[in-house]
């Protein structure tokens, strides 16, 4: 009997390492094989309205067609948040995120193996109050007023910290007023009155501004503007050393895409207004109020704030340590 | 004797089974099986190990990994006492009256399937953003599967012992605890089983999604170890939730279970 | 204090969504003696069960049953039922407090009282000893000695017996029987037996009864054979003949 059980779990353990030695087996051939695939993933939202325009026109397809004559798959996978990209990434199951500034200064910090190919766009954030008494960050620091926004270490969550900070105070004065939840779960909680502030970004910032009873804490909208990298697109470190076609034609690809959605704006709200689930009214507003640029701004400044008020344990030396050769920006 | 020596073998293939499973893990980790970052997404037991003793010493922004814990379990434990009580007493009700059974039926077969995370902005429009929200998708995870067991257990109670019950001079309250709770009881203690589970892992996920900073719990810790790329740390988070579960199953449900129906002889 | 201890008049009971005509006890009367040990026997669907659960208060119907002249229509001690099936033992309870219990439930609080009176009880149906025991550990005819120690230590006006040797096998039964037989000669109680076992009905019974459908009494009378009754007693045959003759008159 235990000898059966024995030759058992033996017969097990075999075949579990015997499956995973077939995973790698595969992977080598595919990357042998004569069409290339490329795998991409991206949020939802507004700020990730580029992408939508890349997809639709194809235009990662047409650069590679072009400059090489071959074809590349391209795989679009809509995931949830950066931490799952980062994890991705790092597993070799992804080549290219698209994830907030925060995650991807945390990925390459924590040596993921990747960086930044490119800007993607920058959006006001804000942080809105239901209740007129509360002006400033002294009417909430020590209170019981609670403060929804998305994840604790999330952009939203290190742009109040550097309000903060900026404004005199401690970066983490406010972490014990969080509550942490979805944009919209926010949105609604903050009309309910069931919390008293929200730190949000675009396409919420506009509704919420709309509504009389909601007020703005003008230090949050300026701790980090649209001019600000907010969104950027990461490409894993072999990728760029291995196959530097499929990388050049996926920075051209992009750069088009922002390229169309800046010159025909109009166009480009036709195409994504549906994704996103808004009027073209709107669509079109809110592209218009975005920044869509391939340029960085603020990356390594953020980067050191993120390090002096603990949000990662390490800074790299310089701003080239975050990003790809071709970037711009600082 | 026999029985004896069954429970050296049952500990036994378990402790070669663990072994094993630990074998594989480190293997695929020193291995890097994974690719280049196999020890970020797949770290060796050596990385996860100290990073256990890490979340125990150093905690996460300043705040101990025992807090975390203490949060979750008070929730957990306020939630899955006001889960069974409600269980009972509503299961006790409709045993009593048979128009309060019909619409108990009914709601416990809606809310069963309900995932509690989908109500969740309904209870925070009734509860505000406040710690009651968890306990409420706590109890609403064990209130339901427990209450099924309680009532089909109640409903499997052999005519003969509610009689013999009867002829002793029990009414409806004291025949529902002298009769059958007791004879109800391996159905109750499958509930407490499930139930258990169900708000264990309620717990975590409700804690995953609604994160209050004033009372951080193991949930917020996994999701902030995600966030941060700290996956050993996140991994350990999962050894402690595992020993936790483990510490219920055989620190509480087991006695409970070998005090009343193995004792009794009435398990199967 | 009466000597009529149970008397019954105009007994018809209808199972609920039946016809009328479908009673399965009509129009009954019936006047049991204290002390008298009443066997009745019938074919199955004759309602002799359903008799019993009458009295024991567990079922609806019309008509009157008094015990020592007072109506009962629920369930109470005074008369304790003793059934077929060997589960009727609470599992969760050891044997000791299985007697126990109902007693407690009677307001008898005192600990060394409650263990005198179950000490007594199972010394009665010679099971000392077993008290420790829970149910899922004795045999069946163990159990059914337990069932009956349980309704002695009662010492309820009537023991309403539902064949409970029925299930045992043959040496057990006739082992119960006469252990049963003592105890009815010694103890001072009034005991209403079912069975569809002729021989039973004659060893057990100082009164024995045959019931047709709808509970028609064909045969009530005194047994005169002296005991302890055996085959070869005088009078067994004839009697057995009768009852026999009674009982299958029509099939």
């Amino acid at each position: 009997m235990k000898k059966r059980i024995l030759a058992l779990v033996m017969a097990m353990t075999m075949m579990i390492t015997g499956s995973i030695g077939c995973g790698t087996d595969k992977q080598e051939t595919k990357t042998a094989e004569e069409t290339v695939t490329l795998n991409i993933a991206y949020q939802y939202g507004l700020a990730y309205a580029p992408l939508i325009i890349a997809k639709e026109q194809q235009l990662i397809e047409t650069a590679y067609k072009e400059a090489t004559g071959k074809d590349v798959t391209v795989v679009w996978n809509q995931m949830n948040s950066g931490a799952d990209i980062n994890t991705g990434i790092a597993s070799g199951n992804l080549d290219v995120g698209f994830m907030g500034i925060a995650p991807a200064i945390t990925g390459v910090v924590k040596n993921v193996g990747y960086k930044i190919f490119t800007n993607l766009s920058g959006q006001e954030h804000c942080m809105m109050t239901n209740d007129s008494s509360i002006t400033s960050f002294d009417d909430v620091i020590n209170s019981e007023n609670q403060i929804a926004l998305v994840n604790v270490g999330s952009i939203q969550h290190i742009i109040l910290a550097k309000a903060l900070h900026e404004n005199g105070y401690d970066a983490h004065a406010l972490d014990s007023n969080l509550v942490v939840m979805k944009h919209p779960d926010g949105m609604a909680a903050l009309e309910s009155g069931s919390v008293s502030c929200h730190v949000t970004s675009s396409p919420y910032i506009y509704m919420e501004r709309e509504k009389d009873n909601l007020y703005e804490i003008e230090e949050v909208t300026n701790a980090w503007t649209k001019d600000n990298s907010f969104i950027v697109g990461v490409a894993s470190e072999s990728l760029y050393e291995n196959n530097k076609e499929v990388y050049d034609a996926l920075s051209e690809g992009i750069s088009d895409a922002i390229d169309y959605l800046n010159s025909n704006t109009e166009e480009a709200a036709a195409l994504t207004c549906e994704f996103n689930g808004n009027s073209l009214e709107d669509e079109l507003t809110y592209l218009q109020a975005g920044n869509y640029t391939i340029e960085t701004n603020g990356v390594y400044e953020l980067a050191a704030f993120m390090k002096e008020t603990g949000f990662i344990e390490e800074l790299p030396a310089s701003y080239s340590d975050f990003v790809f050769e071709n970037v711009t920006g600082d | 004797m026999l029985k004896r020596k069954d429970q050296i073998y049952a500990i036994f293939v378990r402790i070669i089974f663990i072994i094993a499973v630990l074998c594989i893990w480190e293997y695929v980790a020193r291995q890097e099986l994974f690719g280049e970052r196999s020890n970020l997404i797949f770290p060796t037991l050596e990385m996860i190990g100290s990073a256990f003793i890490r979340n125990f010493t150093v905690g996460y922004a300043g705040i101990s990994f025992w807090a975390y814990i203490a949060n979750s379990m008070k929730l957990l434990i306020i939630g899955l006492a006001i889960g069974i009580a409600a269980s009972f007493i509503l299961s006790g009700l409709s045993m009593v009256s048979k128009g309060f059974y019909h619409i108990f039926n009914l709601v416990v077969s809606i809310f069963d399937l309900l995932p509690g995370v989908a109500l969740l902005p309904v209870i925070i429009i009734i509860f505000g953003i406040k710690e009651e929200v968890i306990v409420f998708l706590v109890v609403h995870a064990v209130l339901w599967p427990m209450s099924r067991n309680v009532l089909d257990g109640f409903l499997a109670v052999p005519k003969i012992y509610v009689e013999a019950g009867m002829n002793m001079g029990l009414n409806s309250f004291s025949l529902l605890g002298g009769v059958y709770l007791p004879a109800a009881m391996s159905y109750i203690v499958s509930g407490l089983k499930v139930g258990w589970a169900r708000a264990w892992r309620g717990l975590l996920s409700a804690e995953m999604i609604f994160g209050i900073a004033t009372c951080p719990g193991i949930g917020m810790f996994i999701n902030q170890m995600r966030t941060n790329m700290n996956n050993a740390e996140m991994y350990a988070t999962l050894v402690v939730i595992i020993i936790i579960g483990l510490v219920v199953q055989y620190g509480i449900l087991t006695p409970i279970e070998n005090c009343t129906v193995k004792k009794w002889g009435m398990t199967k | 204090m009466t000597n009529k201890i149970l008397q019954i008049n105009n007994l018809t009971m209808i199972y609920e969504n039946n016809p009328e005509e479908n009673a399965v006890i009509k129009n009954m009367n019936l006047t049991v003696d204290r002390n008298e040990f009443l066997c009745i026997l019938g074919a199955s669907g004759c309602g002799k069960t359903t008799l019993l659960r009458c009295i024991a208060g567990f079922e609806k119907y019309s008509g009157e049953i008094k015990v020592n002249g007072e109506r009962k229509a629920l369930p109470g001690t005074d008369r304790i039922m003793v059934f077929q099936d060997f589960n009727q033992l609470f599992p969760w309870k050891t044997v000791e407090k299985n007697i126990q219990y109902p007693l407690k439930k009677q307001g008898i609080k005192d600990k060394a009282k409650l263990k005198q009176l179950s000490d007594e009880a199972l010394a009665k149906v010679k099971l000392t000893g077993y008290g420790h025991y829970y149910p899922y550990q004795l045999s069946g005819g163990m159990k059914q000695r337990v069932a009956i120690a349980k309704a002695l230590a009662l010492k309820p006006e009537i023991i309403l017996m539902d064949e409970p040797f029925a299930a045992l096998d043959a040496m057990t039964r006739n082992k119960l029987q006469s252990e049963l037989l003592n105890i009815s000669i010694e103890e001072d109680c009034t005991i209403i037996f079912i069975t569809h076992n002729i021989q039973e009905a004659i060893v057990l019974g100082t009164r024995i009864m045959v019931l047709d459908k709808g509970g028609e009494i064909v045969i009530d009378e005194k047994n005169s054979i002296a005991r302890p009754v055996s085959p070869a007693s005088k009078g067994y045959g004839e009697l057995w003949e009768r009852l026999h003759s009674a009982l299958y008159k029509n099939a």
